[in-house]
């Protein structure tokens, strides 16, 4: 029995309902309790700053394209290099560190929970090996349906149950946690070198759309009755004049979910583009971030975009293909069979560049426009926005109109009449933050019930403590002290352990990968359906009898079972 | 006779490359396979011995006449002893000239070794159980 | 009894539809595996226990000493090199990073002499490829460039190219076409629709050429160009213009000839090219079966695939000063420890000159030329046969190899693993 006792924090738990009481907490076991004994271990956070964990619902921080990413940009692996010291090995990489690069660095800012963004099914073994060296965070995976051929042919037969009985197969197989779509029926046209305009462009040789694919799995999800909601990274990503496509997109979804979101749409800041082309771009964040508002099916997470060295990476292989064409640097694909595609390049944005300055007011003016925080996430798109080590920087930006009208100052001066920022004063507190960087997280990906993103009693014991006293520092003045506090946490406690202290990893971890497994009646058990395996087998290259994710890969675990409605 | 030497993978020596002491193993990577022009021209029949030389050792091999192979240029399959006649530069990059190592080549009465008494030339020892 | 879907573990390609029969604790056949695979999977002649160099003499030793005997050589050196790997699973991959890491050594894998050129020039200019089903399922041209697969990876063309019928292509036979270039005939150019012969040495210019007719600047070029007719250039391209998916596969014809990283950096150029008028992608023909995967482990572990010296704590990449054949030829290193490769048939002379000179161990299942120079050679399980883990195919897509034979011997993995224990109690206690 291990028991600690943090006392005198100041703490904010939008999911309890806590708006900064100076309080003790409990933990017990790994878990946040009433009380515990004399003996435990005290923890005197002198009021400082005291939140649940951090949670990413959006990054890419392991698997086949994060690694490709790595392997081919040594440039970034040496921009990033710290030895090996205590507990801590050596890491590489600024953009795409190496997985204890992430998990380090995740952890000296707090935290404790991650979501890969994109998973492809055929390589989810993988990811799974990452997350096995991804020590200080739990993890679980987005697994992409995009472009899957057996659900783009039962779509296009109207068989909406079919379509949910292949996710839960290919979920559970993976063992992965939500659905993702990537510019769906993009992907597919990709394997042909071409590409999907908006919703209602067919599918090169399977007749369907994206807009049909995007209601049909929509359904399929809620009918798994999944925690998550499906995942969406819109079609035409990047594209001046976008915005439209994103709003029609937006505009297809019902309500269908009492607890949480029926779409999560990701970094909309890429989506929220105006003009005929790169002279006229220019924000149309106000238009998007009103749809959001009058839409409460909808959460989205920014994707804002921070000046300097990155990398992109994505499932989306034409959008990457057209960036290649503007950049001319370097560019890999990586098409995967029957399922979808996956595209990197390395990217600089810069302040003077107009478009650069362009994109990078949206994503703030998506965080200050849309009204209620629970319904937009902060997020880089990590990596491909900037490196999450950038986190505490667009949290400062969020909270104080000082800083951003200094940042406003260095930028390209034509942006002024491209967005709307200048003219947003409003200016988040903490309560918001916590919102935006935990709780709208754990409510968005479904957890809180399995004890993410609070501290309730019989919460997971994920706590962030950070060296700000929140009662006392003014974030729109004093937004330096913003930045330095989220940086760096006093104390990143994980399952009831202290693993990171001041920024020093003190524990090689063990994570806990979450997955899900949709119980699905006979009737529709894939694993029995002989036109599903006739295909299988005649299509893929690898034996489906080898194609699922072994125990193996899973150390650490927690499976969600859910009772689809098949 | 000065030629380009180069190698590469065969069937038969990836067949055998995890019993590296079989004959069939040894037989297959000590051959020179060569054009026969080339072979008439140093007046050798097939299954008769070559030296072939390079800045960076010797080594004796069994010619083997082959259409395929253009004239000026030989063939070993990828093994000891071709890499008994490579040199160690990788031109900054960590490969050596396994494709591209020009070498002589003369008939010669000397016998063939084997691969361990290659091995012994450099200083090892073999182990025959 | 018969194992179905197994996985070979001889080549990048890592079949996994074998059927492999067992009696009496021996594998007796095998069906679907091509002959490199079927000869692995009855291999014999297995190295019995641990042995250990004694003066001019091999003596059995036990595990244990086997390992007392690493662990020393490795804590005692100030350079070690852990070389090989590609041959072993993932799992036993991680342990060997985490060791050199520990060590302040020097990890390398079999890529710096076989692909490694081909990284380069990735990361120079990317790497536009796809897994090989997208191949199967949709590519009406195939070109081969430096290399033989119907000898090195020989159901390449029955799996995913020239017999492989698709999604989109009913009968691969008569709907693809195959374009096979390379400096010599060989049974795969029997096969070809084309066959394009370069003069050696000639690789580079003939893809600038190639390059050159895509981008319209044809009329410029000489009558022939590395020993190809122009009118053959331009024939080609025009079929990759044409074709609705191409996809190109080349060899160690273009890493180990002259201009190495050069050639594949041009290659890959020219498949960027045509990616503005079709689609075409580009991959290397993998050679060991997780050479890959010794690539991916080492780059999510470290930031790079091979090449890593951990002299001064952080992970340093620097081919041709980092690698393998060079720390070897500069007489650098100063103990070795080999897993599952066999340097001394596969390096140039000089390396193994001072191979002969410093401590080696080596942890291989078989006695090879490599043992002739070792102190202690320690014989383990041979993963997808008495041992199972992670490889990853040439396209990157990971495959769990089973273990269809119980044995007595450990896994690299099992062995890996003590050795880094007690590397552990003296450097981390």
């Amino acid at each position: 029995m291990s028991e600690i006792l943090i006392k005198n924090a100041y703490v904010i738990d939008p999911i309890s309902g806590v708006n900064g009481e100076t309080m003790d907490i409990a933990i017990r076991d790994g878990r946040i309790v009433e009380d515990v004994g004399g003996g435990a271990e005290v923890i005197d956070a002198r009021g400082a700053l005291t939140l649940p964990g951090g949670i990413d619902s959006h990054t890419h921080i392991c698997g086949t394209k994060v690694n490709f990413g790595r392997y081919m940009s040594p440039e970034d692996m040496r921009a990033g290099r710290t030895a090996r010291h205590g507990y801590m090995h050596a890491t590489s990489g600024y953009s795409v560190p190496t997985t204890y690069g992430n998990s380090y660095r995740y952890s000296r800012m707090g935290y404790t929970t991650l979501l890969e963004g994109a998973m492809a099914p055929l390589e989810a073994r993988h990811t799974h090996e990452e997350f096995l060296y991804t020590p200080l965070q739990d993890t679980m995976a987005n697994a992409l349906f995009d472009g899957n051929w057996s659900i783009l042919e039962a779509i296009r037969d109207g068989d909406t149950k079919r379509v949910a009985a292949i996710i839960g197969w290919f979920l559970t197989a993976v063992k992965g946690f939500a659905v993702k779509l990537t510019n769906p029926g993009g992907t597919e046209a990709w394997g042909w070198g071409k590409d999907v305009t908006c919703i209602h462009n067919p599918v090169p040789n399977f007749e369907v759309s994206p807009s049909e694919i995007i209601t049909a799995v929509v359904k399929a999800n809620e009918m798994l009755r999944l925690p998550h909601s499906v995942h969406l990274h819109c079609n035409n990503l990047g594209k001046p004049g976008n915005y439209t496509c994103t709003m029609g997109t937006l505009g297809l979804i019902p309500d269908l979910n009492k607890k949480r979101q029926t779409l999560y749409a990701t970094h909309v800041q890429f989506h929220s583009y105006g003009g005929s082309g790169w002279s006229d771009f220019c924000s149309k964040s106000e238009p998007v971030a009103n749809v959001v508002n009058m839409r409460p099916q909808i959460v989205i997470d920014m994707g804002q975009v921070m000046f300097g060295k990155t990398t992109t990476m994505t499932a989306d292989g034409p959008m990457e293909f057209n960036l290649y064409r503007l950049h001319h640097d370097k560019w890999s694909n990586h098409d995967v069979e029957l399922e979808t595609g996956s595209g990197i390049i390395p990217v600089l944005y810069r302040r003077k560049n107009l478009v650069n300055a362009v994109m990078w007011a949206i994503g703030l003016e998506l965080g200050l426009l849309v009204k209620d925080p629970w319904q937009c996430i902060m997020a880089t798109d990590n990596p491909n926005g900037a490196p999450f080590v950038r986190y505490p920087e667009v949290i400062a930006l969020l909270m104080s109109k000082k800083y951003r009208d200094e940042e406003f100052a260095t930028v390209h001066p034509d942006t002024e009449s491209r967005v709307p920022l200048p003219a947003i004063e409003r200016e988040m507190d903490w309560y918001e933050i916590a919102v935006m960087t935990r709780a709208a997280q754990a409510k968005a990906l479904g957890i809180v019930d399995i004890g993410k993103g609070h501290l309730g009693v019989g919460a997971e014991a994920d706590v962030a403590i950070y060296p700000v006293r929140a009662d006392e520092v003014d974030p729109a003045v004093d937004y330096r002290k913003v930045i330095e506090a989220f940086g760096k946490t006093e104390y990143t406690i994980k399952r009831g352990r202290v693993v990171s202290r001041r920024g020093e990893c003190l524990v090689d971890g063990n994570n806990t990968t979450i997955w899900v497994k949709p119980k699905i009646s006979e009737e529709y058990n894939m694993a029995n359906d002989p036109d599903f395996i006739a295909k299988f087998d005649r299509y893929y290259t690898v034996r489906m009898s080898n194609y699922p994710v072994q125990d193996e890969y899973l150390k650490r675990n927690l499976c969600i079972e859910t009772e689809a409605e098949l | 006779m000065k030629v380009m030497m180069n190698t590469g993978r065969t069937v038969d020596q990836g067949a055998n490359v995890e019993n590296k002491r079989s004959v069939a193993y040894r037989d297959e990577t000590s051959t020179c396979f060569m054009h026969f022009f080339d072979m008439m021209e140093l007046g050798i029949d097939e299954g008769e011995n070559v030296l072939v030389a390079s800045p960076y050792g010797r080594v004796v091999l069994t010619a083997a006449a082959d259409d395929l192979i253009k004239p000026g240029t030989i063939f070993v399959p990828y093994g000891p002893y071709a890499n008994h006649i490579i040199g160690g530069e990788t031109h900054s990059t960590g490969m050596p000239d396994f494709k591209s190592t020009e070498v002589t080549v003369d008939a010669t009465d000397e016998p063939r070794r084997t691969i361990y008494e290659l091995m012994e030339e450099l200083g090892g020892l073999p182990y025959d159980h | 009894m018969i194992i179905k879907d197994t996985v070979c573990p001889f080549c990048g390609c890592l079949c996994d539809d074998i059927e492999v029969t067992v009696e009496d604790g021996k594998i007796v056949a095998t069906d679907n595996a091509c002959t490199l695979g079927t000869s692995k999977f009855l291999g014999d002649h297995r190295m019995k226990s641990p042995i250990r160099r004694v003066g001019k003499e091999w003596k059995e030793i036990s595990y244990d000493e086997a390992i007392d005997y690493t662990v020393d050589m490795l804590l005692d050196a100030d350079r070690p090199l852990l070389y090989g790997w590609s041959g072993t699973h993932g799992e036993a991959q991680c342990v060997g990073v985490h060791m050199a890491e520990l060590l302040k050594g020097v990890i390398d894998n079999t890529s710096s002499v076989c692909h490694g050129p081909s990284i380069l020039a990735i990361q120079e200019v990317g790497h536009p490829g796809c897994t090989l089903g997208q191949v199967k399922n949709r590519a009406d041209i195939i070109i081969y460039w430096g290399c033989n697969p119907i000898d090195a990876h020989p159901r390449h063309l029955s799996r995913y190219t020239r017999y492989a019928n698709g999604f989109f292509l009913e009968n691969s036979f008569r709907d693809r076409k195959v374009i096979v270039v390379d400096v010599r005939k060989s049974q795969t150019t029997n096969l070809a629709d084309e066959f394009v012969q370069i003069k050696p040495g000639c690789d580079y210019a003939v893809l600038s050429a190639l390059r050159a007719i895509v981008r319209g600047k044809g009329d410029d070029l000489p009558r022939t160009v590395g020993g190809v007719q122009r009118e053959q250039l331009f024939r080609i391209v025009d079929l990759c213009k044409k074709a609705k998916f191409g996809a190109v596969y080349f060899g160690l014809g273009l890493t180990m000839t002259a201009g190495k990283y050069k050639n594949i950096r041009n290659a890959i150029e020219l498949v960027d090219e045509l990616n503005r008028h079709t689609k075409f992608t580009i991959s290397a023909m993998r050679g060991h079966y997780n050479v890959y995967g010794s690539n991916e482990v080492n780059t999510w572990m470290t930031g790079y695939p091979f090449g890593i010296d951990f002299s001064r704590g952080i992970a340093f990449y620097n081919p041709g000063e980092t690698t393998a054949v060079d720390i070897l030829a500069r007489k650098e290193c100063d103990a070795c420890l080999i897993v599952a490769s066999d340097p001394a048939a596969h390096f140039p002379r000089p390396c193994i000159e001072h191979l002969a000179e410093i401590p080696v161990v080596q942890i291989d299942p078989y006695a090879n030329a490599t043992t002739a120079f070792c102190d202690v050679q320690i014989p383990v399980g041979i993963t997808g046969i008495d041992a199972a883990g992670t490889a990853y195919r040439m396209d990157g897509v990971p495959i769990r190899t089973k273990k269809v034979l119980e044995t007595a011997y450990p896994s690299d993995e099992e062995i890996l693993g003590s050795v880094y224990a007690r590397i552990q109690e003296v450097r981390q206690p």
